[in-house]
């Protein structure tokens, strides 16, 4: 995990989600429109106005009390259904994964460990239980007809469906919450006793790159990596990459954080790792102050701090000066810092996330919760599915649908993505399928022919409903925030939470149309 | 008539139903235990044919379970488990790439060419990756911990036991970073979490690594003399234990050690090669006869005799034997530098070189000028050591060396020196010695 994600804007993201939910509620409108006039004549636009003046009002005039009501009994259901027998799983893994966890690891390789599997098992235990339970409650009180003991009271359709996303959501928090203390308690007494539970709050800044002549430039050197993540300086040349960190206050002391990656094309000194200098710069006073040099920790953590004081050697005038961090070098509320790599034809490789201000520690409680939350979010966002798709399918296909949302959600997204764009060579299913019969490699041209033309469109229509399955289904892997707590940070709001609450309420509202409409306009009667 | 029954009888019937039926289950499959002749028909069938997971190694339940767990699907979880490794490669999560690497293991336990990929893997790409020569030899060790694993699971592949060997004894012993190696090897670099010296899953002892490696080629023999190896011709795959010794012996000649240590050592090679490889038995087929390197005229005539063979015959088998694995030569080579007088040339060459170091170019001359003149009488005495890389690179380092203190001295080196001839005859090797000569101490004016 690369913890580079962009912020989470509010403001655009409304926009856009006003957009698209307000272009499908015209389609669809429009459509039911069409097709109610084709089929009913002139009455029929009017019993379409008919039925989305109900729902209106059927909204607006929502009641709590039942929708609380309606809640409880689905908690009384879930319980029933021995859906908290899960905590007895839920503790037989917590009594024993002490055996299965190496114990012989590194102190924070344990640590990484015992958070990782925790927050895991919480996840893994609870999604298959809110999953079952939100798709099959509707279709089973259908099949033994216990609906008809609700619908024939004066309740709404929209109040049954918030009802049940309400308690099982009630449920997935009670599993969730007792679940993350126990963990929380577990975590504590399988950490070794010179592991620190940590919980960094890191400040990223931009990143630029100069070339080897000096020259900005957007990228470094790529030294045959096949993931173009972090971009290469070459070192005793004028290439270096400059960061920009962001300053809001004022403080005695500043601690950077950074992990490079060295890249040697000869030996060099064995024994001895690659030297790298920070020199901070402030470009209004055309200032640079070199820092001390160092040997770079590769694939770990190089920790500076940098004194509010900084005293280094002026080249020009040959004596040691001495600035205010804050008064002297931070310019425009902004603080520079060029990193150069110093032995001669190495290489020294960085991302943006490669180097942060690491702001006072939260505590790991806070961190870990917050992950929790996470993995309950996703919970709602399953309950959601889960109880709008079993509103017009039966149990099983409910379930098949939102697992399928699941696991395309947080696996499969970036391999869609690439066939929609065509990254990924092959073709659509027809075209796949053509080529492996006839072993044909995927760089080969296709005869062309009207059979082939045919077999593209047809692949076309194919890759059109991917389009739509990519667009409709969100990235679930914002949800998984157990690589934060377990590498030792804590959970950013704007890069991960916010975009976790923005997206169980985004596909909430919508779900409860679908959900309502498909209740009401659905037979009850089990067939 | 079950639906004449009531719940209860119905379900008292299901009960007798499954037990009755857990009798031949348990018949058939009970699973064996450690005493011969144990469990059910298929657990005894098992034995018989030497198919039981027992018998191919250490077993691994939760292996045998994940097996059970994906019901038929373990090809596609392996493939999706390969493509994440490669991703995490690509992307250098290596302790994710290490996990998985397990994972993938717990679903191919017995693919031997998975463990040698993925042994190789860490031990040689993975490390290389590093910057530090201490994470560099942590993933080395990786590599080598992983092999031992396959190893101990797959008792009837001498092939991962001989790549186990290899990766201690010529990944440490021979990298560019192999004089650190073979310290940490004794010495871990994480004190912290080896207080006491070595690692002691790699080397519980705190042995040499060579020493080491040779207990695993020895392994991999004992495996072979039950299952045959698939990696390379038989000859070649049994030296190794006697290589390995051999290996050793050089390696502290190399660390500038020439004391009673290195010299037992190459006795012990000496006896290694020739009276343990050399007197190993191995099978010609079609005729079939059998055959040892260290053989003579006599021993060769009774080996005719024996098998009813033609003498050219066994005579040619032994010859293509010994070239294959370069018997004459590395016999000669122990024979030689077992020698005390041999062991002293390569000290007063070394020592030669230590003195030029210190800037005491009065007493390297001396030195190196005597270490010379014995040099020749080795090479005389052993003209075989004559075709050895390494013997060839010392003898004409030496004279580099030697010449260099006439230059720094602005003195004309004499027209005659010692190893002249050698000079002259191995003219085609200069060029690339004097280039790491002259990148240790300098370009020549």
């Amino acid at each position: 995990m690369t913890f580079d994600r962009a912020p989470f804007l509010f403001g655009p993201a409304l926009l856009h989600w006003m957009f698209v939910f307000g272009s499908f509620a015209g389609i669809i409108f429009s459509v039911t429109v069409l097709i109610a006039l084709g089929v009913y004549g002139a009455s029929g636009p009017t019993a379409v106005m008919g039925r989305v003046w109900q729902g209106l009002h059927d909204f607006l005039g929502i009641s709590p009390r039942r929708i609380w009501a309606l809640a409880l009994l689905t908690i009384k259901e879930a319980v029933r259904r021995k859906a908290l027998f899960v905590f007895v799983v839920f503790a037989a893994l917590v009594m024993f994964a002490g055996w299965f966890l190496e114990s012989d690891l590194r102190a924070d390789l344990q640590v990484k460990n015992a958070v990782s599997f925790a927050l895991t098992t919480i996840s893994w235990l609870t999604l298959p239980v809110v999953l079952l339970l939100s798709c099959w409650g509707l279709p089973e009180d259908i099949r033994l007809r216990s609906i008809h003991t609700i619908v024939t009271k004066p309740v709404r359709r929209n109040e049954i469906v918030m009802g049940r996303i309400l308690g099982f959501s009630v449920v997935a928090s009670l599993i969730v919450s007792l679940m993350g203390v126990v963990g929380y308690v577990w975590i504590r007494r399988q950490v070794p006793n010179n592991a620190e539970l940590i919980c960094r709050v890191p400040v990223y800044g931009e990143l630029g790159f100069l070339d080897r002549e000096g020259n900005p430039t957007d990228k470094g050197v790529n030294t045959g990596d096949i993931w173009e993540f972090r971009s290469y300086i070459e070192g005793g040349t004028k290439s270096s990459a400059i960061y920009k960190f962001p300053i809001d206050q004022v403080a005695n002391k500043i601690r950077f954080e950074s992990r490079f990656e060295a890249f040697r094309t000869h030996k060099g000194r064995i024994g001895q790792s690659l030297l790298v200098r920070y020199v901070l710069l402030n470009p209004t006073k055309s200032l640079r102050v070199p820092l001390e040099s160092f040997e770079v920790v590769e694939f770990g953590l190089n920790e500076k701090d940098l004194d509010r004081q900084v005293t280094y050697f002026d080249e020009e005038k040959k004596t040691n000066r001495t600035l205010d961090l804050f008064d002297d070098i931070v310019d425009q509320n902004k603080l520079t810092i060029e990193v150069q790599c110093l032995d001669s034809g190495q290489y020294l490789g960085m991302a943006r996330p490669d180097m942060f201000i690491r702001m006072p520690d939260r505590p790991f409680v806070a961190g870990y919760f917050k992950a929790v939350v996470g993995v309950l979010l996703l919970s709602i966002f399953l309950i959601t599915i889960g109880v709008t798709s079993s509103t017009f399918v039966k149990g099983p296909v409910s379930i098949l649908l939102t697992f399928t949302v699941l696991i395309v959600g947080q696996g499969f997204r970036e391999f869609m993505l690439k066939l929609i764009t065509g990254e990924q060579k092959g073709g659509g299913p027809i075209e796949s399928w053509y080529r492996l019969i006839t072993h044909m490699n995927d760089t080969l041209a296709l005869p062309d022919n009207f059979g082939v033309k045919l077999m593209q469109f047809i692949d076309n229509l194919f890759m059109g409903g991917l389009w739509l399955m990519q667009h409709l289904i969100p990235d679930l892997s914002y949800f998984v925030m157990s690589p934060y707590v377990a590498n030792g940070f804590d959970v950013p709001w704007s890069t991960a939470l916010a975009q976790c609450f923005a997206m169980t309420a985004g596909y909430l509202v919508p779900c409860l149309l679908v959900g309502y409409y498909s209740l009401t306009l659905r037979e009850l009667e089990a067939k | 008539m079950i639906e004449q029954l009531t719940a209860q009888q119905r379900k008292v019937a299901y009960l007798v139903g499954i037990v009755v039926l857990m009798v031949p289950i348990i018949l058939l499959g009970m699973p064996a235990t450690d005493e011969a002749n144990s469990g059910g028909q298929l657990a005894r069938l098992r034995q018989t044919h030497d198919l039981g997971e027992s018998t191919l190694g250490k077993v691994d339940p939760t292996s045998a379970t994940m097996n059970l767990v994906l019901l038929g699907m373990r090809g596609i979880a392996v493939n999706l488990l390969r493509m994440e490794l490669d991703t995490q490669k690509d992307r250098k999560q290596w302790a994710q790439m290490r996990a998985t690497t397990e994972s993938v293991i717990l679903l191919q336990p017995h693919y031997i060419q998975v463990w040698r990929y993925l042994g190789w893997n860490l031990a040689y790409n993975v490390s290389a990756e590093w910057d530090a020569v201490e994470d560099r030899y942590f993933w080395v060790k990786e590599g080598a911990k992983f092999l031992m694993q396959g190893a101990e699971r797959n008792r009837k592949h001498p092939e991962v036991y001989w790549e186990t060997g290899r990766t201690l004894g010529q990944k440490i012993g021979r990298a560019d970073e192999w004089k650190h190696f073979r310290k940490f090897f004794k010495i871990d670099p994480d004190k912290e979490r080896y207080p006491n010296g070595p690692d002691s899953e790699v080397n519980p002892e705190g042995r040499d690594n060579y020493l080491v490696a040779k207990k695993w080629y020895q392994d991999a023999n004992d495996a072979e003399e039950r299952h045959e190896q698939h990696i390379m011709m038989r000859a070649l795959f049994r030296s190794y234990p006697a290589r390995s010794q051999l290996d050793y012996a050089e390696a502290l000649q190399k660390e500038g050690l020439f004391d009673e240590t290195t010299r037992t050592a190459w006795d012990q090679a000496y006896r290694d090669w020739v009276e343990g490889f050399g007197k190993m038995i191995f099978q010609e087929d079609n005729p079939t006869f059998e055959i040892f390197l260290e053989a003579y005229d006599k021993d060769i005539d009774q080996i005719a005799e024996t098998f009813k063979v033609d003498r050219a015959q066994v005579d040619r088998a032994i010859d293509m034997h010994q070239k294959v694995s370069n018997y004459k030569f590395w016999r000669t080579k122990a024979h030689a530098e077992k020698q005390s007088n041999t062991l002293g040339v390569h000290r007063e060459l070394y020592e030669a070189e230590q003195l030029f170091k210190k800037g005491d170019l009065e007493s390297s001359q001396e030195a190196l000028e005597s270490g010379l003149k014995k040099y020749e009488l080795m090479l005389e005495n052993y003209p075989d050591l004559g075709m050895d890389d390494n013997t060839l690179e010392e003898g004409l380092w030496a004279v580099m060396l030697w010449q260099k203190i006439y230059q720094l001295k602005n003195q004309i080196q004499p027209e005659e020196f010692p190893l002249k001839e050698l000079w002259e005859r191995e003219a085609g090797r200069i060029p690339n010695i004097q280039q790491d000569f002259n990148r240790r101490y300098g370009p020549s004016s």
